[in-house]
């Protein structure tokens, strides 16, 4: 009963032929911050940690997003919370970490289509199109803090806070029509 | 209508016929022409008055540097814009352009009276002429100089358009797509660089446009121009046209406007006006050309005087013959080119003045031949014409003498004083410039930037020499970039170059001081100004500009800097470099605003943070207020009822029954790891040691200055978790400075710092019922005091949802905080406000909460606190853990000022009239001392209170602590409040109401 | 707006990522306790404004969320170096020679 549904509910998004933006369905989101040696944590959480900012993991549905020397964001089915918090929290003593359930806290939007990269040059400063496929970065778009999921050449996701999305998302749609009327 | 297009010349297409309207009257033009072109062609030079003595005015330029021929354009209701340069404005269907700085009409201008005025207008008149009688400043002087100041008039209307924004990054950027710009981006696009290649006009090619008698490797140099642009396309070269470079930043960031729509006739859907590119090149090429120098003489500024260089883009690229009988006066070669091609256009040139003794003997023989009278050594002394040039006075000067005039009838004046490079973008770099004496002009000399100048831009001239420089610049950048490019520059047939000498102000034999020899046109700047400043005192280049204005108007001087230098160098006795030019600044050419603040505007100007409740909120009437990002629900309004009535009665239902009250704004922080306990030691004034897990407690953050920074209850979860709140618009700030104390002081403590603020939406229920209320729905604690006295906190089930929950009061009253996931709040809130009926349950908003805490005289951060106050002063000395051995803020507190007598101190105040007191408002001890009065404190918070009874304020007062139950003053406009110090504490001081 | 090279993250980004956190360097004593007046006032108000390289610390906050020093010539806004916190203080005169 208490599935997780976004509190994000914007007008529909835009689907247009060059650029698209989506919700995702919404999925459990851990942040993990450690450091020193993180063997243990890799084997309670069944995936290796990339040490490198911006590097990924995956390993079965979990996925993991380098995003600082010692933190990470972890993408990971609702129901399998439970199991990973209690792994890790087994391991508190002897690897000091912190675990924050922050599935709540955001929404992530899908982009896609070819021009997906210059949809995002409206609002990223970086250069998105240098963010090697199968990274990720925290960046800001139009200012605000987001993080940037590039997953194939033309595919990224985009996580940002709730009361953030409508910001973003708004941008995005603009974004969307002007690409769908340069490509007319 | 005379029509002085020449069939078979430009590149304009003679065969689309394009209509617009110039002050009302229809025009002809035809495709590809812009408003200056169109009504040349028309035979129409006037086109606007100046800025000062309203003297007419034609076009004097052929491009963006164009001061004179401004106008205003427009599209329909809303779509406006003064000030538009003609030169640029392309043509289309149903353009409306009308002429500015004229009244009534354009050719009957009655402002021109200042041209009479002229020797009254001199550089500085504003200074001198507006100084006295004093009392005439409000009513007469300042009316007066607003009414005539600015230039064109503001749109009133709102813009409809829309305007866009992207960033872009690339390996190269080249600004400019003349030839040297051209033959850059052909060596630069080797495989793996990403090439930019702007330009400002409506197509590339620069000067190649201009000179169609030329051959490139064997080919028309249009066609070559067509091929070469298909080539760097199919090479990935971005090119951009109608592209404006308006600034170049730091580390190669340059700021790009791109014109989408100002040249269509119909405006496409979901297309942007104007879009600003940021762009970050790993290296620039400036290929921007030269700019032609009007010559400085009596009368050069009628319609018909113009650039030779102009003169000829118009003949060349647009078709249009400017004159029919134009004499050609100049110091350089470039202009004989002019007078060869309109001779060879058809028109009869009356004369070619130049006023170099002697000139290359080709140029001679060309004339010659042409049938082209020519005269040596001679200088211009003025010109005829009301609103066209008539005549232009010519004298022979030999010696330094001037001799006898003669007057040459005309109908167009086409001047050369020589080129100088455009130096605009290179200054912003702080490039520094290099004085060269034999162009005498500035060159580019060195830049910190990855930029390099090419071509024209750094002094060089020529088709060929310009494709040539451009080549090897490209390489350059390329080999810099790590790649290799063997691009050569192609061949040119037919190339012009030439030389010529700089004047200042042409010599002459009437009195100069009563010359009209404009250097800066569009504010009207004469030599005799510039000269005049320098006597007055002005020494530095910087002064002469102020106190001129020269150099200041919209076109940034691109005409008049260099002219201007001339002439000030030369009254000052100085060589130039010694002098120095002054300072370029963005934007290159008049920028939008819309431009500039793109997608911010509307519903996306700024940024709205809303909370989850927040659509029911608004579905219920509620106002809201903004506090920090956010926007939150300030009072729900019943039909009839004001924020007084409002507020009175959402207080009324909290302290008689329940309210309902959205607090999900508050920042979050989960502090967790073995360590936390002692970070939140160090951190907070408060103790944490010994709080048990299940408990929470107010906490009180500080600076290392002692003073109160922040405030929220902070519950621990466990041992190694806490969880932290902050006030709403501190959460961002707060957790900045926890991560600064974590990672720079204490990079030993094994804990770590999550926001969750937007994890937990927060809906708090306070008042005698809440814990009826809330207890049914509640699944793992007892709701009693026994069991979750106040100050607890749980992690449980409520509404069957997974929530913390909290109890704490920031009423006074009996209070929990619900916090659940946020995609749940939604859920919550409207089972709390279904169970909730029974109780009459109420949603109030901030301000009531203002209201109700302030009756317990519990702290707003920020509001009754300014960043001076410590917790002594506040009040507050029970949250400081005396016995900690340091936390931040501990040995702030110890400082000598800080624990002085006579602080101010946080105390209630009550008025003895009963009336309410103003926030902000000033306090005084004796409000009979003679004014300035000594303030002593203002008041912080001030609320009417239901509760009490009267009104109730919060105030800082000067060591107010001491006394209590005297009267302190309130002075106002129209009297003096008095009132009596209380305690902070209005209702229930024994807390009696918390208890269950 | 300039560009920045974060010492975590090992990219040079645009400033818009980071914020500025004030000169660098500016220890907080152990015992902040022994600390006289004159001292902790230094700690807290004095900083240096020098016309040339200045020590300075910066935040890559929409990033990695490090806090960093930096070496930026106050005249031309470029950084000489940037390094992480708890890094030696670099010379500035190895910084300088690489200019030339």
């Amino acid at each position: 009963m208490n599935k997780l549904v976004s509190s994000f509910t914007a007008a529909p998004l835009p689907q247009g032929a060059v650029a698209r933006v989506s919700l995702a369905a919404p999925v459990a989101r851990l942040v993990l911050r450690a450091r020193g040696d993180l063997a243990a944590l890799n084997a309670a959480l069944g995936v290796t940690l990339p040490s490198v900012v911006g590097h990924r993991a995956g390993a079965g549905e979990i996925e993991v997003l380098c995003l600082g020397p010692d933190e990470w964001m972890l993408h990971l089915p609702p129901g399998q919370v439970g199991a990973v918090s209690a792994s890790c929290a087994a391991l508190m003593g002897s690897h000091p970490h912190s675990l924050v359930d922050v599935s709540g806290r955001e929404v992530t939007l899908e982009i896609d289509g070819p021009r997906a990269a210059e949809l995002l040059t409206l609002g990223c400063a970086r250069d998105v199109e240098a963010i090697p496929v199968g990274q990720g970065r925290r960046t800001a778009f139009d200012n605000v803090t987001v993080i940037l999921w590039r997953d194939g050449p033309a595919a990224f996701r985009l996580d940002v806070w709730n009361s953030f999305a409508p910001h973003v998302a708004g941008l995005l749609e603009t974004g969307c029509r002007e690409l769908a009327a340069e490509a007319a | 209508m005379k029509s002085c297009r020449v069939p078979g010349r430009g590149r304009v297409d003679a065969s689309r016929p394009v209509t617009f309207t110039f002050d009302g009257r229809r025009y002809g033009g035809v495709a590809g022409d812009t408003v200056a072109s169109a009504l040349l062609a028309n035979g129409v030079h006037l086109m606007g008055r100046s800025f000062k003595y309203h003297r007419p005015r034609g076009p004097v330029s052929a491009g963006s540097e164009e001061p004179n021929a401004l106008v205003g354009t427009r599209r329909g209701p809303g779509r406006f814009e003064p000030n538009t340069r003609a030169t640029v404005q392309e043509i289309w269907d149903g353009l409306e352009v009308t002429s500015q700085n004229r009244f009534p009409s354009l050719s009957f201008d009655l402002g021109a009276v200042n041209d009479a005025g002229y020797m009254l207008f001199s550089a500085g008149f504003y200074y001198k002429t507006f100084m006295w009688p004093r009392g005439f400043w409000d009513k007469v002087y300042e009316p007066f100089i607003r009414r005539a100041a600015g230039l064109g008039a503001s749109p009133t209307e709102e813009d409809p358009d829309s305007y866009a924004s992207r960033n872009l990054h690339c390996d190269v950027l080249i600004v400019g797509a003349g030839p040297a710009g051209l033959a850059a981006a052909r060596a630069a696009a080797v495989e793996g660089l990403r090439v930019v290649l702007v330009d400002e006009n409506a197509e590339a090619g620069g000067t190649l446009l201009s000179e169609p008698h030329l051959q490139i490797d064997g080919r028309p140099v249009w066609d070559w121009l067509a091929s070469e642009l298909s080539v760097l396309k199919a090479l990935g070269v971005r090119i951009m046209t109608r592209t404006t470079a308006i600034g170049y930043y730091h580390q190669n960031m340059v700021g790009l406007v791109e014109k989408l729509t100002d040249h269509l006739p119909a405006l496409p859907a979901d297309t942007p006006r104007e879009r600003l590119w940021r762009v970050r090149a790993g290296w620039v090429v400036l290929a921007q050309g030269a700019i032609e120098k009007p010559l400085v003489f009596n009368g050069n500024d009628r319609p018909g005087v113009m650039l030779a260089g102009a003169a000829q883009t118009y003949l060349n690229r647009y078709g249009v013959r400017v004159g029919d009988r134009p004499v050609v006066l100049t110091s350089h070669d470039s202009a004989w080119f002019a007078a060869f091609d309109l001779q060879g256009a058809g028109a009869r040139v009356q004369a070619i003045v130049d006023t170099r003794p002697s000139v290359r003997e080709d140029l001679l023989h060309e004339a010659r031949a042409l049938g082209i009278p020519v005269k040596l050594g001679h200088t211009a002394t003025a010109s005829s014409g009301r609103l066209r040039v008539k005549s232009l006075r010519v004298n022979p000067v030999q010696g330094g003498r001037v001799g006898a005039p003669v007057t040459i009838a005309c109908d167009a004046v086409l001047m050369s004083g020589g080129w100088t490079p455009s130096l605009h973008l290179f200054s912003h770099t702080q490039g520094k410039l290099a004085w060269d004496e034999e162009q005498t002009t500035f060159l580019p000399a060195e830049t910190r930037e990855d930029c390099v100048i090419a071509g024209a831009g750094r002094g060089l001239w020529g088709v060929q020499a310009a494709l040539e420089d451009g080549a090897a610049r490209g390489r350059g950048v390329a080999a810099a970039l790590g790649k290799d490019s063997t691009a050569r520059a192609p061949r040119v047939q037919g190339d012009r170059t030439g030389t010529g000498i700089t004047q200042i102000e042409l010599p002459t034999d009437l009195n100069a001081g009563r010359a009209k020899a404009f250097v800066d046109y569009q504010n009207d700047v004469t030599a005799k100004d510039l000269r005049l400043a320098v006597r007055e005192g002005m020494h530095s280049i910087e002064h002469v500009k102020r106190y001129t204005t020269n150099g200041m108007a919209t076109d940034q001087g691109k005409l008049s800097n260099i002219n201007g230098l001339n002439i000030a160098a030369d009254a000052l006795g100085r060589p130039q470099p010694q002098v120095g030019l002054t300072t370029f600044r963005p934007p290159y050419t008049p920028t939008t605003f819309g431009a500039l603040a793109n997608y911010h505007r509307g519903d996306h100007f700024e940024l709205t943070r809303k909370t989850p409740i927040d659509a029911w909120a608004e579905a219920q009437g509620a106002a809201f207020e903004p506090v920090g990002q956010w926007r939150r629900a300030w009072y729900f309004p019943r039909p009839g009822e004001d924020m007084e009535a409002a507020v009175r009665r959402e207080c009324a239902a909290v302290r008689g029954s329940v309210g309902i009250f959205d607090a999900s704004t508050l920042g979050k922080i989960e502090v967790v790891g073995p360590d936390a306990v002692t970070f939140m030691e160090r951190m907070y004034t408060n103790p944490w040691a010994k709080l048990g897990v299940g408990r929470c407690r107010y906490g009180l953050l500080l600076g290392d200055d002692g003073f109160i920074r922040d405030d929220g209850v902070i519950g621990r979860l466990a041992p190694d978790r806490f969880h932290v709140t902050t006030t709403t618009g501190g959460a961002a700030r707060v957790l900045n400075m926890m991560e600064d104390y974590l990672q720079t002081e204490w990079p030993d403590l094994n804990v770590w710092l999550t926001s969750t603020t937007e994890q937990w939406s927060t809906v708090a229920l306070n008042g005698p019922n809440a814990a009826k209320l809330l207890a049914p729905l509640v699944e793992g604690v007892d709701l009693t005091e026994e069991a979750f006295p106040h100050m607890s906190c749980a992690e449980c089930t409520v509404a069957g949802l997974p929530a913390r929950l909290f109890r704490v009061s920031f009423t006074g009253e009996i209070g929990f905080e619900v916090n659940v996931p946020s995609p749940m709040a939604m859920q919550l809130w409207e089972r709390l406000w279904q169970e909730g009926q029974r109780y009459g349950i109420t949603a109030y908003g901030t301000e009531t909460m203002h209201v109700l805490r302030a009756e317990k005289g519990y702290i707003i951060v920020g509001q009754d606190t300014d960043g001076t106050v410590t917790p002594y002063d506040a009040g507050m000395g029970w949250a400081v853990g005396k016995s900690k051995p340091d936390f931040v803020g501990k040995r702030g507190l110890a400082r000598p000022d800080l624990v002085a007598k006579n602080r101010r101190h946080l105390v209630g105040l009550l008025t003895q009239d009963g009336s309410r007191l103003e926030e902000g408002a000033q306090i005084v001890f004796d409000p009979d001392q003679p004014i300035p009065m000594t303030m002593v404190g203002h008041v912080t918070s001030s609320y009417h209170s239901e509760a009490v009874g009267q009104p109730i304020a919060l105030a800082l007062v000067e060591g107010g602590q001491d006394r209590m139950g005297q009267t302190v003053h309130i002075p106002m406009p129209d009297r003096t409040i008095a009132a009596t110090i209380t305690g902070t504490v209005f209702v229930d001081p024994e807390n009696t109401r918390l208890k269950i | 707006m300039l560009l920045i090279h974060c010492p975590y993250c090992d990219e040079t980004l645009p400033e818009v990522e980071f914020t500025y956190a004030g000169q660098a360097h500016v220890v907080r004593a152990a015992d902040p306790a022994s600390q006289s007046d004159e001292e902790w006032e230094n700690f807290l108000y004095i900083r240096s404004n020098p016309k040339g390289p200045h020590y300075e610390r910066w935040r890559h906050l929409h990033g990695c969320g490090r806090f960093f020093n930096a070496v930026r010539d106050t005249i031309s806004d470029r950084f000489l170096t940037t390094y992480k916190a708890g890094a030696p203080r670099p010379e500035l005169s190895s910084l300088l020679g690489d200019r030339t």
